[in-house]
């Protein structure tokens, strides 16, 4: 079979890590929503809810351990770095497609059963729902996959650098952020940039946030290519 | 220790298997154990204990039959018991008639020591044994 | 390409790596062929792991080439496929069973054996449904041993593999890796600092110190090449006149002198006459006083350049 399938099996060996947490995170989020909402009737208005951004955070913590956990075990068993590379970041895409879809259904059932029969509104989200499938699905997509990708190119940058790297990265992304705050608001900025955040669509999003995903995936393969287990 | 450090792990090897021919453990068109079994008993590597096999191959002293083994060839005891006797005579008699020589002694006093019963240095009467 | 006896399976042509102030690896030049079980020798720290990183391409040089079966080990799978190494430090992915990286192992080597890897975890008594994080540092030693063996990879590399594991757990090692090397042959590299477990099994010796390759010679042509004369200090020192004195040790008026000979009988004969006693050398006394000349050589290098006196003649 394909080396790069392999990785993949590979990573799916212990099933909990790529499967099961984000399912557990999936389904509590759900549950505790439903059950708070339950507890406290809204009385008509639409109850808001953000916990399904819950998993992607877990997502970030996958990319850092894709990387620190299973990438020097990845050597070991004599795989190229590009092999691991596809493999890895392959699965987790496929892994981010299938929850992209699953919460696009979800936000379609949301809607037909009115919130859960609650008013809730966790998944079909008011300034998404109303676009493409194709949009919401590629949305949720690109979102995972950007937070996949920030923590597995820290991971791959501390892999290279260790943790003198690590820190002149901290220290750079801090610099850049804060001299971009910095210059907004001396420039007097803000209200410009508040207003082009308000204007971006979902596609528009979604086309940066694509574009921010090619960067750190290019960028984390460099940097993966010297990097020692 | 079976093996030891004093010289090539092969030649102690051949050495082994040329004393079992000498004594008559390993008679004429027996086998050999393989060179694995060599290996696996006295923990070597299997290259080496091959060396060994070979040398006394080379020397006419073992042959193969195909996909059986490694047998002692005929007449190997003869030839072992031959080269020894010439090896006894470099080892032992040369030196021993040269020490002689040093401290004059001539070779019917040499003789006579040889008979001396007091010092189990007597040889068995006769030719050469087979 | 398989891997017959003489053809030459990994080349190391004018390697060295440097870190930001030392010398791992320092013009090394290496050939070693297809079908033999190496040993790579040396003290902590010589080199020998770094090395073998550098061969698997886990880890680079800093300048010289690295060929394996004829090719450039970096990123290639061809290549990688086909070799096997394992650290003596593995890391394994978070919450693995010993079974699980097993599994693991079967996905990537092609020439897995999981019987024979079964057969190992009962020998090591190896607690193979246990999470790895939870094992003893023997058993842990035992994971990597038994996929360096069932791999059946065309070259494989032992990197210390025995640290934790008990004389008896070592002794099954070498038993299954002898019966398994004749069985299927291919390239072993062996590192060890416990020479004299493994020196009867080593086909080919690569001494390893501060970077530099010291030895690099047929095992069996370095059995025999030393001898320690022990005897009347004069005497012991008039027999070794002229020779290379690996090692000299006095004790009242008996002197132990380790030279590098090969005595014929002749030659024997003289000591014996001498009233001297001769001894053989081990490999590890060997390999040990080869190693510490090479300081000793070093150590009066950097004492002339720095001794005043010395330095005003020049």
């Amino acid at each position: 079979m394909n080396r790069v399938v392999n990785v993949a099996r590979m990573q799916l060996i212990n099933k909990w890590t790529y499967l099961g947490i984000p399912a557990i995170i999936m389904a509590s989020a759900f549950l505790i929503t439903y059950a708070i909402w339950a507890i406290v009737p809204s009385g008509g208005e639409i109850i808001y809810s953000g916990a399904a951004q819950s998993v992607m955070w877990y997502f970030l913590a996958l990319g850092i351990m894709s990387m620190t956990l299973t990438f020097p075990f990845s050597q070991a068993m004599s795989v190229s770095r590009r092999t691991f590379y596809l493999g890895t970041v392959g699965l987790f895409a496929v892994v981010a497609l299938a929850i992209s879809v699953l919460y696009y259904i979800l936000g379609l059932i949301e809607k037909a059963t009115h919130g859960w029969g609650l008013n809730g509104q966790l998944y079909a989200l008011g300034w998404l729902a109303g676009e493409p499938a194709l949009v919401q699905i590629y949305f949720y997509f690109i979102a995972m996959v950007a937070l996949f990708m920030i923590g597995f190119w820290f991971a791959t940058v501390y892999k290279r650098w260790r943790a003198t790297g690590m820190l002149v990265v901290w220290i750079a992304v801090a610099v850049v952020l804060l001299g971009l705050v910095a210059l907004t608001t001396w420039q007097g900025w803000w209200p410009e940039v508040g207003a082009w955040f308000v204007a971006q669509t979902p596609l528009n999003v979604s086309a940066w946030a694509s574009l921010f995903c090619a960067v750190l995936a290019c960028g984390s393969y460099l940097t993966l290519r010297r990097a020692t287990p | 220790m079976l093996i030891d450090d004093s010289r090539p792990i092969f030649v102690q090897i051949a050495e082994r298997i040329e004393n079992d021919i000498v004594d008559g453990t390993l008679a004429e068109e027996s086998q050999v154990p393989s060179t694995n079994e060599f290996a696996a008993f006295y923990r070597i590597n299997p290259a080496t204990a091959a060396k060994g096999v070979g040398r006394l191959a080379d020397e006419g002293l073992l042959y193969k039959k195909r996909g059986i083994g490694m047998f002692v060839a005929a007449g190997a005891r003869a030839k072992l018991l031959e080269r020894r006797r010439e090896e006894f005579f470099r080892q032992y008699v040369q030196p021993l008639t040269r020490e002689a020589r040093k401290l004059g002694i001539t070779s019917e006093q040499l003789m006579q020591m040889l008979g001396r019963s007091d010092s189990g240095t007597q040889l068995p009467e006769g030719s050469v044994a087979q | 390409m398989t891997g017959t006896a003489t053809s030459e399976v990994i080349s190391v042509r004018n390697v060295s790596k440097k870190y930001k102030d030392s010398l791992a690896l320092d013009s090394v030049d290496l050939t070693l062929e297809g079908g033999k079980i190496y040993g790579l020798l040396g003290r902590n720290g010589a080199g020998k792991t770094t090395l073998m990183s550098v061969l698997t391409a886990q880890n680079f040089q800093t300048s010289g080439e690295v060929r394996v079966f004829g090719q450039r080990p970096y990123e290639n799978d061809g290549v990688l496929s086909r070799i096997c190494f394992i650290r003596e430090s593995q890391k394994y992915p978070d919450d693995f069973t010993a079974a699980q990286a097993f599994q693991a192992a079967s996905m990537f080597f092609g020439g897995w054996d999981q019987p024979f890897a079964d057969r190992l975890v009962e020998e090591f008594q190896l607690p193979a449904k246990r999470r790895i994080k939870k094992l003893s540092r023997g058993q842990l030693s035992a994971v990597g041993v038994i996929i360096g063996l069932a791999s059946r990879a065309e070259i494989t590399f032992f990197d210390e593999p025995y640290l934790g594991l008990d004389a008896v757990a070592r002794q099954i090692f070498y038993d299954r890796l002898v019966q398994d090397f004749t069985e299927h042959p291919r390239t072993i590299v062996l590192s060890s600092h416990l020479i004299d477990e493994v020196a009867n099994l080593l086909e080919h010796v690569i001494l390893i110190d501060k970077g530099r390759v010291l030895v690099d010679e047929d095992a069996e042509s370095i059995r025999g090449s030393a001898v320690t004369g022990v005897g009347p200090a004069a005497l012991v020192d008039e027999f070794t006149a002229g020779r290379a004195v690996l090692h000299r040790e006095a004790f009242a008026s008996l002197a132990s002198v380790t030279i590098e000979a090969r005595l014929s009988e002749q030659e024997r004969a003289e000591a014996g006459e001498l009233g001297l006693e001769l001894a053989p050398v081990t490999l590890q006394q060997l390999i040990v006083r080869k190693t510490m000349a090479a300081t000793g050589a070093e150590l009066a290098v950097v004492e002339r350049e720095n001794d005043p006196e010395l330095e005003a003649t020049k």
